[in-house]
């Protein structure tokens, strides 16, 4: 421990002699690329560059005659970077997404199609297939401006003018008949003279759907 | 070591000769290179930091609670303040409050008392780290005056979000927030540094490596975490202020770019950061109840060598924060394990902190209860992680308030009950005067129950499906019933309570520092080498020509060959 | 200004000087800021093999003559340290003149080489590889001029036969700036 402070005097490096060499290395690695074989340049380029490198680090920053603690401490700080590079890439080198394909899931459709013996698993994936639910798309869709209860006081409703119409206010059933509500949500309010914020809806739900959600709307008329 | 020992006589010759000539008057306390001023100057910029993140909580808790109110001293909240609220609250608390207090206030305090050195090594790097810092919080405050307003896309800082102008709105505000960000770093890069080579280099003739409090091995380590954890993040602020203000498209998928790769970079990061903060929070704690046990520490090695298993450990652990973000499930396999595997040690340390504990003669002051309650609640931060741990469980849970409630369970003790830890049992040594200690229980018992009231209703709600991130769950018809609105109400209203308390903390910190009985050396008859100088300890800790030895261990309490109960550290046997 | 240094400075209880063993924590940490940016850098360039397209533009003539530049200024550096070594402060401080010449001739390379390639559309928006390109070199560059005003102070030091350590310290981080360019020259200008 008590040389540590002499140990720097003690070596000796012949600088230009490293010096020459990574010149010589420096020229080696401009020169790889002309054979133009791909590997031959990716080893004059990297391969080089580490041989470089080392050799600066070694002599130049006398890491070589430095205490082992040093080594760790550097050692540990490119381990890291090795690290992060191990657990980033394989989502950042990966554009197309992973694709995964359920195949549990489809297994167990399969079995559901073809199947006698396991009806019970067929029957919760059957389940999910169906969604629509005539309540359920007003609530989520359309309740976003007509409020879940058709009151016209969705989320949306205070910046939208003209207001959502209320399907619970009897002035507003007083003009409108049932092929009315139906052409306003297959075709959007503009077809209609009413405001263009009401958007055809035709693309998204096919012609039984829009019956079910007419009758859903008609539903809510107030009884005089 | 023989040169050591010169290199000690050749300093007291020539460097102590005018090392007591600094500025003077009021400079002294802004342009010093003392570390105990530079650490007073961080504990109270943390501390306002603290009072200003708690009123960002209170604001937006009152929104949550009755939306659409005027909150008294705020206002109506719109959306956009929402958002940067809340934003602006976790960087505040994060990076300018558990930081500034737990690593470089104590930090810069304890490290060279304890380890009986009279300054840090490089005092003026030590202060250009404070005043970088400075500059960051006020860069970070301005930023919420902006046109635009403050940064709102959260601390995580996700792009798109926070990389585009339009998304996010605030075109100035976000890159403020990041520049202020990245000069935090700047000076904690500065301050580690300062921190690493002072433990590994200036340490008192005789003190051996397990010879140094813990605390301050848990200090450092937290350094080196943060050291070799932030550069990736450096790099990728960077790139995201790049993409801010020059309109490239590193995380830009349509440009070839990808936005997964800033949620590693932070990450990367930000998982270690969780530990860098707690290390110190536990260190103290351990410290504490070393000494009000009357106890040597159970195992002092198994807590040293399970706190480089942590450090190590965090390094694998990053992209649980990402099970959701469509990374590889192979991946989430693999860091699952790794989650579940960190508890291991720290749960190592629960248990010996126990096992000291256990048939020592406890004594309840303040600072004793402070670090009793650490334990108990970190445990359950601890505990309710193993749930977002694993991934499956994970997709259900992600994002809802049962996160937001984890992770508050874990910070709160980690940055608030550790701050007062620290803050109650060195404030003798600080300002030389004893603490009131009926007030300190006041203000004990006034934080540490509203606090459970608070985040245990936001487990329920998360459970509930409370997403977080909503700025009014009236919105959200399945959200809006009058039970969650209960619930939401029983925490903002603790949170007024538990807020009010600290007025009481305020009072006595005021009142026993103008009044409060003299301290002397050593009130808590501890070991340690910080309490072998006068309290407030002079400028250069020890009188030059009496700097300590240190003959063993700093936790020799009760030992059977002597009266005393302690036996301190400097003490020739 | 309160220059004694505290006793805390002078002690050395791993056996590395205070100094020293600062700055290689310091490049411990420069190697996790650079070595986020190049795996970054690294992990998009293996996964976009039609960067090589944008790669093509850069020179490498210029790379490498600044490749060169780099290298000699660490040789003087060294030379430096030696004459540092042996007491030698006016030699130590001509030597690192000639380093600062070297950092110099580098930035200027470097900015005529940028002012070419701005000026035929390849700016830092052009696509993501220029963008790491000029994020990279950038950053190194800034490195550079912060080695080289350092460098600067060192040397005046030095000359008065102060501080001769420091010629060591600022050698060493000199050299740290030197390896990063070893590994970005093949990174940005051969590997096409």
């Amino acid at each position: 421990m008590s040389d540590h402070q002499d140990h720097h005097d003690g070596h000796q490096v012949n600088y230009k002699k490293i010096y020459f060499i990574l010149l010589g290395l420096l020229v080696v690695s401009v020169a790889g690329p002309f054979l133009e074989i791909l590997w031959v340049t990716l080893l004059t380029a990297f391969g080089i560059a580490i041989v470089k490198a080392r050799l600066v680090i070694n002599n130049f920053m006398h890491l070589k005659w430095e205490k082992r603690l040093v080594k760790w401490v550097l050692t540990t700080s490119l381990l890291l970077m090795g690290l992060m590079f191990a657990g980033v890439a394989p989502d950042v080198m990966n554009h197309e997404g992973n694709n995964w394909e359920n195949l549990a899931a489809q297994a167990a459709v399969a079995r559901g199609v073809a199947g006698e013996h396991e009806e019970e698993e067929a029957e919760d994936v059957v389940e999910v297939v169906v969604g629509f639910s005539a309540q359920s798309t007003f609530t989520v869709v359309c309740g976003a401006c007509h409020g879940a209860a058709g009151d016209g006081t969705g989320a949306a409703a205070a910046a939208l003018n003209p207001r959502p119409a209320s399907f619970i206010d009897p002035v507003f059933w007083e003009t409108r008949d049932r092929d009315r509500i139906l052409t306003v949500i297959r075709d959007g309010a503009a077809a209609v003279g009413g405001s263009p914020l009401m958007v055809p809806w035709r693309a998204s739900y096919d012609d039984e759907q829009i019956q079910a959600l007419t009758d859903y709307v008609m539903s809510l008329r107030p009884n005089e | 070591m023989a040169d050591t020992a010169v290199d000690v006589q050749h300093a007291e010759h020539h460097g102590h000769a005018d090392h007591h000539h600094g500025p003077q008057g009021l400079l002294k306390y802004v342009w010093s290179t003392d570390h105990k001023i530079i650490a007073m100057q961080y504990l109270f910029t943390g501390m306002f930091m603290a009072v200003i993140g708690g009123y960002m909580a209170y604001v937006f808790r009152m929104q949550l609670a009755f939306p659409g109110i005027s909150v008294p001293g705020f206002g109506q909240v719109s959306p956009g303040e929402y958002n940067s609220l809340v934003t602006n609250h976790g960087s505040i608390m994060i990076f300018w409050v558990a930081m500034p207090v737990l690593i470089a206030a104590f930090g810069n305090y304890l490290i060279p008392l304890m380890i009986g050195a009279d300054d840090m090594v490089f005092p003026r790097i030590n202060r250009l780290s404070y005043q970088i810092f400075l500059v960051s919080a006020i860069l970070l405050l301005a930023s919420m005056f902006v046109q635009g307003g403050g940064f709102g896309g959260a601390w995580t800082a996700y792009p798109p979000l926070s990389a585009v102008a339009e998304y996010n709105q605030t075109a100035l505000g976000s890159s403020m927030w990041l520049v202020a960000v990245a000069l935090e770093f700047v000076a904690f890069l500065l301050g580690g540094i300062n921190f690493i080579t002072t433990l590994m280099n200036s340490r008192a003739p005789g003190m051996k490596a397990y010879d140094i409090p813990i605390v301050c091995w848990m200090i450092v380590i937290a350094s080196i975490l943060f050291m070799l954890s932030v550069g990736p993040l450096i790099a990728g602020a960077v790139m995201l202020l790049f993409d801010q203000v020059l309109g490239t498209g590193f995380y830009d998928p349509a440009r070839g770019g990808d936005p997964i790769l800033w949620q590693h970079l932070f990450w990367f990061f930000g998982h270690p950061e969780v530990y860098v903060v707690l290390l110190p929070a536990i260190g103290m704690t351990i410290d504490v109840i070393a000494t009000f046990s009357r106890k040597k520490i159970f195992g002092y090695k198994l807590v040293l060598y399970t706190t480089v298993a942590t450090g190590v450990l965090s390094f694998f652990v990053w992209a649980h924060h990402q099970f959701i973000a469509g990374i590889d499930p192979r991946m989430a396999n693999v860091f699952t394990i790794t989650t579940l595997l960190i508890s291991v040690p720290i749960a190592e340390m629960c248990f010996v902190i126990i096992a000291t504990l256990y048939g020592g003669s406890i004594r309840l002051t303040t600072p004793m209860l402070w670090a009793l309650a650490f334990v108990a609640e970190f445990l359950i931060g601890g505990v309710t992680g193993i749930f977002l741990g694993a991934s499956g469980a994970d997709i259900y849970f992600h994002d809802t308030y049962f996160v937001l409630a984890h992770f508050h369970y874990t910070f709160f003790p980690i940055a608030i009950i550790g701050s007062f830890i620290g803050f109650t049992y060195w404030f003798p040594k600080m300002f030389g005067r004893m603490m009131n200690d009926t007030l300190g229980k006041i203000h004990f018992w006034g934080t540490v129950i509203p606090f459970n009231f608070i985040f245990i209703p936001l487990f329920v709600l998360g459970i509930g499906g409370q997403h977080r991130r909503i700025y009014n769950y009236q919105h959200f018809p399945e959200l809006a019933g009058p039970e969650m609105y209960q619930l939401r109400v029983i925490a903002t209203i603790s949170l007024l309570v538990m807020l009010s308390f600290q007025l009481v903390f305020f009072y006595n910190c005021i009142t026993s520092w103008i009044s409060g009985e003299k301290a002397g050396k050593n009130p808590w008859k501890a070991n340690t080498l910080e309490w072998t100088t006068e309290s407030p300890p002079p400028h250069g800790n020890w009188p030059a020509d009496d700097m300590p030895n240190v003959y063993r261990g700093a936790y020799e309490y009760g030992h059977p060959d002597r009266e005393e109960d302690y036996w301190p550290q400097n003490q020739p046997s | 200004m309160a220059n004694a240094k505290p006793l805390a400075t002078l002690r050395s209880a791993t056996g590395i000087p205070t100094g020293r063993l600062a700055v290689w924590w310091v490049l411990a940490s420069e190697v996790v800021i650079f070595g986020g940016l190049l795996g970054a850098y690294l992990m998009h360039r293996l996964g976009h093999p039609e960067w090589a397209e944008a790669a093509a533009h850069t020179n490498t003539w210029v790379g490498a003559f600044n490749t060169f530049v780099l290298l000699s200024s660490s040789f003087t550096a060294v030379l430096a340290h030696q004459a540092a070594e042996k007491g030698n402060g006016k030699e130590a401080a001509k030597l690192l003149g000639f380093t600062i010449l070297g950092a110099l001739t580098f930035l200027i390379v470097k900015s005529g080489e940028w002012t070419y390639e701005i000026m035929h559309g390849y700016t830092i928006t052009a696509n993501n590889f220029w963008s790491f390109y000029y994020t990279a070199a950038g950053l190194h560059a800034l490195h550079v001029i912060a080695g080289a005003i350092i460098m600067g102070f060192v040397a005046v030091d030095a000359y008065r036969g102060r501080e001769l350590h420091r010629v060591e310290l600022i050698g060493i981080y000199w050299h740290f700036v030197d390896v990063v360019w070893i590994f970005l020259f093949p990174l940005l200008y051969i590997a096409k």
